[in-house]
C-alpha cells in the first residue's frame, strides 16, 4: 500500500489514503509525510484508530513533543489527559459536558479565532496533531488558513513594510479579546502569560517560502502604540483569512488532522457545546527555536 | 427639478447627481432623499462644496442633530470647531491643523473607527443618518467602508434567525475602544455606561429587518461575555462578506450619507502621520428602534 496525498487546494492541504498511522512507520513514510507538509502545510487522514499512546508514539516520529499549555494550568486533579495531550474537549475530568459559565469552557472560546498554536511560547510550536475521538452531530469544523498565499497576496509596499516587524504574543492578549481577564486564570498562572516576541515574517527551513506568523496570541508590535498595532494586525488578520486562503475541515470520528503552525493560522468553528460531545486530543511538536531574540525578564 | 439617483449596487448604494445640496431644499426634494436612503442605505454626492453651515443646514432637514460623544468628553481648548454639532474627522491637531502625534490620544481614539460600527450605537437611541462631507482626501487609502445589515440578516440561515431574534445587547464606547487596547476615561460616567439595544431591528418605514451590529458592543444580555463576544465576531464576519460591502474612495466635496439602522461602517488606513485627511460629520438622532425593555441611560 502506497500513502497518496490528493489536494484540497492547488498548494494547501492535502488529503491522504494508504497509510496506517497507528503502526511504526518506516523512515521513508515519516519523510514523505514531511515532504507532503512542507508543501500542503495542513495534511488529513482518515480512520486513524489512535488511543493516546499511539498518537503520542506517531507524533515522536516529528521531534519533540511539547506539554500542553492548557495541561499546565490546571491542577493535577483536573486533568483529564496526559500533560503531552491537549484536551480539546468540552468535557471536565469526569468527563462530563462543561456548563456555559465554566471557566475552562470560556477560556477555550478564544480558539474561535485565527491563532498559531503557541506562539505566546519563544520556541513556538512546529506541527499540531489533531485526533478526533467524539464528533458533534453539527458545525465545531477547524478552519485554516495559509499563511504563505496569504503573504505573497501582500502588495509590495506591505512586503517592504513588515519585512522586520517584530510582534509580542501571550496567552492572555487572545482571550482578553473576548473578554476573558488575566484573572481568570488564576493567580497561579500569572507567569505563564509573560509576553513573548516573534518576527512578524517567516521564512520556512525547508522550502525558504516566506509566510505571515500570524496569530490572536499577538498583542502589539514593538515600537508601535498598541492600538495601532492592533489595528493593523486586525487588517492584515482580516486579508490573511479571506477564503481563498482557507480550507474548512469537517471533522468525522477517527480523523487525524497535522498542521504546520509555521505557515498557517486556524480556528474552531461554533457547535452546540452545552449538549453535543466533541473530543478531539492534541499533540504538538515543539519548534526548532526562537524566531528572534527574546528580552531577558528582569530578576 | 428632479434629481437622479444611479444604483451603485442593486439595492444598496446610489450615488445622487442633479442637486445642489448647499442650497435650501424643499419639502419634496427632502422626501424624495429620504426615499431614496430607505432604498439604497447609503447614498453619495459628488461636487457638493458646502460650508459648515450649510452642512449642518442640510442635515437639519432629516431630524435632530446629535452632538457627538468626543466632543462632548473633549476639553474646549481641545476641539477644532466651535459648532458642537461638527464632528471632527481628521487628522489634525486641534484648530492649528498640524497632523497629530503617532501617539496622541485623540489619534488612538480614532484608530477603533477602523472597526465595523454603527455611530452612536453606544447611546440608548443611537444615530439615524450621519452626513460625512470630505474637504481633504489622501492621495492613497483612508476609504470608508460600507456593510448592507438588510442583505447581511437575509443571508442568515433559518436556525441563525430564530437564535437572534430576541437577542438584546449592551453598547459602549469603552468596549470598542477596548478591542485595540485603547482605555476611554472619561469623567462623566453616563458617557461609558453600557446600553441596550436589540440584535434585530425593524426598519419604521420600510419594515425589514436588519442585524444591528457594531464594535461598541461588549456582550449579549443573558450570556457569559466570552460567548458573547465570539459569537458577536462571528455574526460580525458574515455581515461584512464582500457581497454585502461597498468601499468608497472620496474624492473632495463629496458628501456621503448613511443610515446607521442599516449599515455598518469603518474607516481604512491611510498614512495619517504624513498625508492629511479632513472630513466633517453630522449625524441626526435616531428613531423608531428602542428596545423593548426600559434603557439603560437616557440619550444625554
Amino acid at each position: 500500500m502506497t500513502m497518496t496525498i490528493t489536494p484540497l487546494h492547488p498548494d494547501f492541504a492535502g488529503d491522504v489514503a494508504g497509510i496506517d498511522l497507528t503502526q511504526p512507520l518506516t523512515a521513508a513514510q515519516v519523510a514523505a509525510i514531511e515532504a507532503g507538509m512542507d508543501r500542503y502545510a495542513v495534511l488529513v487522514f482518515h480512520d486513524q484508530h489512535f488511543d493516546d499512546d499511539k498518537q503520542l508514539a506517531f507524533s515522536r516520529n516529528f521531534g519533540e513533543l511539547e506539554v500542553s499549555s492548557g495541561a499546565e494550568m490546571s491542577k493535577p486533579e483536573e486533568r483529564r489527559l496526559k500533560m503531552e495531550m491537549a484536551d480539546i474537549s468540552n468535557l471536565d475530568q469526569n468527563n462530563r459536558l462543561r456548563p456555559a459559565d465554566d471557566r475552562k469552557r470560556l477560556g477555550a472560546l478564544g480558539n474561535r479565532l485565527w491563532h498559531s498554536d503557541a506562539s505566546f511560547r519563544a520556541v513556538p510550536a512546529k506541527y499540531s496533531l489533531l485526533s478526533a475521538r467524539v464528533v458533534p452531530g453539527k458545525g465545531g469544523n477547524t478552519e485554516f488558513a495559509d499563511m504563505r498565499a496569504a503573504y505573497d497576496a501582500l502588495d509590495d509596499a506591505t512586503k517592504a513594510e513588515i519585512e522586520d516587524l517584530v510582534t509580542e504574543h501571550s496567552n492572555a492578549y487572545s482571550r482578553e479579546q473576548i473578554g476573558y481577564q488575566k484573572a481568570d486564570y488564576g493567580a497561579d498562572y500569572q507567569g505563564k502569560l509573560r509576553p513573548v516576541r516573534h518576527r512578524l515574517v517567516r521564512t520556512h527551513p525547508v522550502t525558504g517560502r516566506k509566510s505571515l506568523y500570524l496569530s490572536a496570541h499577538i498583542g502589539t508590535i514593538i515600537g508601535w502604540p498598541v492600538p495601532e498595532a492592533r489595528a493593523f494586525m486586525r487588517d492584515l488578520t482580516e486579508h490573511a483569512t479571506q477564503p481563498q486562503f482557507r480550507h474548512a475541515h469537517e471533522w468525522k470520528p477517527r480523523d487525524l488532522v497535522i498542521w504546520d503552525n509555521r505557515t498557517t493560522m486556524h480556528r474552531a468553528r461554533r457547535y452546540d457545546d452545552l449538549h453535543d460531545v466533541r473530543d478531539l486530543r492534541r499533540s504538538t511538536i515543539r519548534g526548532d527555536g526562537v524566531t528572534v531574540a527574546q528580552v531577558q525578564q528582569a530578576a | 427639478m428632479a434629481f437622479n439617483i444611479r444604483p451603485v449596487r442593486p439595492v444598496f448604494v446610489g450615488e445622487v447627481t442633479g442637486i445642489d445640496i448647499c442650497q435650501p431644499l424643499s419639502r419634496d426634494q427632502v422626501a424624495a432623499i429620504e426615499a431614496g436612503m430607505d432604498q439604497y442605505a447609503v447614498l453619495t454626492f459628488p461636487d457638493q462644496p458646502l460650508t459648515d453651515d450649510q452642512q449642518v443646514v442640510f442635515s437639519a432637514n432629516f431630524g435632530e442633530l446629535e452632538i457627538p460623544l468626543a466632543a462632548q468628553m473633549a476639553k474646549p481648548e481641545a476641539r477644532r470647531f466651535d459648532k458642537l454639532e461638527l464632528g471632527d474627522i481628521s487628522n489634525f491637531d486641534g484648530k492649528s491643523e498640524n497632523l497629530r502625534a503617532r501617539d496622541d490620544s485623540r489619534r488612538m481614539y480614532a484608530l477603533a473607527n477602523r472597526l465595523w460600527h454603527s455611530d452612536a450605537s453606544f447611546r440608548a437611541i443611537g444615530a439615524g443618518y450621519t452626513l460625512l462631507h470630505s474637504r481633504i482626501v489622501p492621495s492613497n487609502g483612508g476609504n470608508t467602508g460600507f456593510a448592507d445589515m438588510r442583505a447581511a440578516y437575509d443571508a442568515l440561515d433559518d436556525a441563525t434567525k430564530v437564535e437572534v431574534e430576541n437577542l438584546v445587547t449592551e453598547h459602549s464606547i469603552v468596549f470598542s475602544r477596548e478591542q485595540i487596547g485603547f482605555e476611554v476615561k472619561s469623567d462623566d460616567a453616563s458617557n461609558v455606561r453600557p446600553v441596550k439595544h436589540p440584535l434585530v431591528v425593524m426598519h419604521p418605514v420600510t419594515g425589514r429587518k436588519s442585524l444591528y451590529l457594531s464594535s461598541h458592543i461588549g456582550g449579549i444580555v443573558g450570556w457569559p461575555v466570552p460567548e458573547a463576544r465570539a459569537f458577536i465576531r462571528d455574526l460580525t464576519e458574515h455581515a461584512t462578506q464582500p457581497q454585502f460591502v461597498y468601499s468608497h474612495k472620496w474624492r473632495v466635496n463629496e458628501l456621503v450619507m448613511w443610515d446607521n439602522r442599516m449599515v455598518m461602517h469603518r474607516a481604512t488606513r491611510f498614512n495619517d502621520l504624513k498625508e492629511q485627511r479632513d472630513l466633517r460629520r453630522t449625524s441626526i438622532k435616531g428613531v423608531g428602534l428602542a428596545v423593548a425593555d426600559a434603557p439603560a441611560m437616557a440619550a444625554e
